[in-house]
């Protein structure tokens, strides 16, 4: 029997009617709701198709003769910043069909998840594309100092393989610290146009951290990933000097191998810093709630479960 | 408590979750870079988090005093990690005391 001598039928879908929405759920869905790959990356594609906007018409809505230093230091920093993105997105389409790989035989349902995760990454890319080019273009436009391709090519370096858990919690809270920043960004800048640029960056940032939570939800809920490994990563950055405070700690570590993006924000001359540490510390543990289950409320809160989850 | 019990203990222990010999883990210029390179146990410093987190632990449950440690970059010597976990390690007994 050939695949054209099937009968036809006509298949009810697992997918949810309504409006495009990240699967929260993930590991239910394939586990317990029969949805399939296909019905997935449906999911995915009507969600990316229903958030699209162009970067060439944003640009033209902006005054450029109406901006601030402050205004055009937000964009140069947001520029740099999302240079980091592609490498982070290349990196998790390969780390996620490595998973998928290892957990193709033992554990299947996991393998779909981490299939489901590395197809979306092209969707995460592709939207990150938009960030970069609208914040470059516009800082490049407004006679701010030029991205040389040394520094170009040295914000592409790829960070170093992690455990995929640890990965995905880490790329959560960087879009929290990302979607708060330019949520402040859209508080301060003037151009409507300008502003229009940050919240609507700032939404696409949510959206991929809700992604993040989806996909780390699911390692947790398949029992093969431990919730320690999200506390962990939650801590370093969270912790008194820690990953949160960014680029205004007295000593930034020497990588060599990438680029934290967190790190490189040139701000100690500016009036305004969109630090906002208090609402993202919040979101952080928020993301930890989703993730794990384990509801916390601070820092030493998110440190304490950690060390009670790490034993001795 | 004779403080080279402490420090003992503290040495036995993260040598332990780190996974590699006292002799290496504590010897003149090695610091916490060289650490996560030498152990077969760490790739990145989430690891090495994790081995103070545990020998931390540990410590709490020998002696009843929890420590937290504050982030320390990695050029930093062990030599003076082991002397900021002692010095944690006492202000926190005398905090309780």
């Amino acid at each position: 029997m050939t695949v054209m001598d099937v009968q036809p039928r006509i298949r009810r879908s697992t997918v949810p009617a309504g409006p495009p929405a990240i699967i929260t759920d993930l590991w239910a869905a394939l586990t317990e709701r029969g949805m399939s790959l296909v019905d997935v990356t449906w999911e995915q594609q009507r969600l990316h198709e229903s958030r699209r906007w162009s970067v060439v018409d944003m640009l033209a809505a902006v005054d450029l003769d109406s901006l601030t230093p402050t205004d055009r230091m937000l964009v140069w920093n947001a520029g740099r910043a999302e240079l980091t993105t592609k490498p982070g997105a290349d990196r998790l389409e390969r780390q996620a069909n490595a998973e998928c790989n290892r957990w193709r035989d033992t554990n299947p349902a996991l393998a779909s998840a981490m299939e489901a995760c590395g197809t979306w990454s092209r969707y995460w890319n592709e939207e990150e594309a938009h960030h970069e080019t609208v914040f470059n273009r516009l800082a490049d436009l407004s006679g701010m100092e030029p991205i040389d391709d040394e520094t170009f090519i040295n914000f592409r370096q790829v960070f170093p393989d992690d455990d995929m858990l640890r990965t995905l919690v880490l790329l959560a809270i960087s879009e929290i610290t990302a979607a708060v920043n330019y949520g402040q960004c859209q508080h301060v800048v003037a151009d409507p146009g300008l502003r229009r640029i940050f919240k609507q960056v700032a939404a696409d940032e949510i959206q991929h951290r809700n992604y993040f939570i989806a996909f780390a939800k699911a390692l947790v809920d398949s029992g093969e990933y431990h919730a320690k490994d999200a506390f962990a990563v939650a801590h370093l950055f969270l912790r008194e000097d820690g990953e949160l405070q960014g680029s205004a700690r007295d000593k930034l570590e020497e990588r060599g191998t990438h680029v934290n993006w967190w790190d490189q924000l040139e701000t100690k001359e500016m009036d305004f810093r969109p630090e906002a540490i208090e609402k993202k510390e919040q979101l952080v543990c928020s993301a930890l709630k989703k993730i794990t289950g384990i509801e916390v409320h601070t820092r030493e809160e998110v440190e304490d479960t950690w060390l009670d989850l790490l034993g001795s | 408590m004779m403080k080279t019990d402490v420090q003992s203990y503290l040495r036995e222990k993260f040598a332990e979750h780190a996974g590699l010999p006292e002799d290496q883990l504590f010897g003149d210029d090695v610091t916490l870079a060289t650490v996560i390179a030498r152990s077969p146990r760490m790739t990145n410093s989430i690891d090495l988090m994790e081995a103070f987190a545990r020998t931390a632990n540990a410590l709490r449950k020998e002696y009843g005093a929890r420590v937290r440690l504050p982030a320390m970059p990695l050029d930093t010597p062990t030599t003076t990690v082991l002397k900021v976990f002692q010095e944690e390690f006492d202000r926190q007994r005398e905090a309780v005391a």
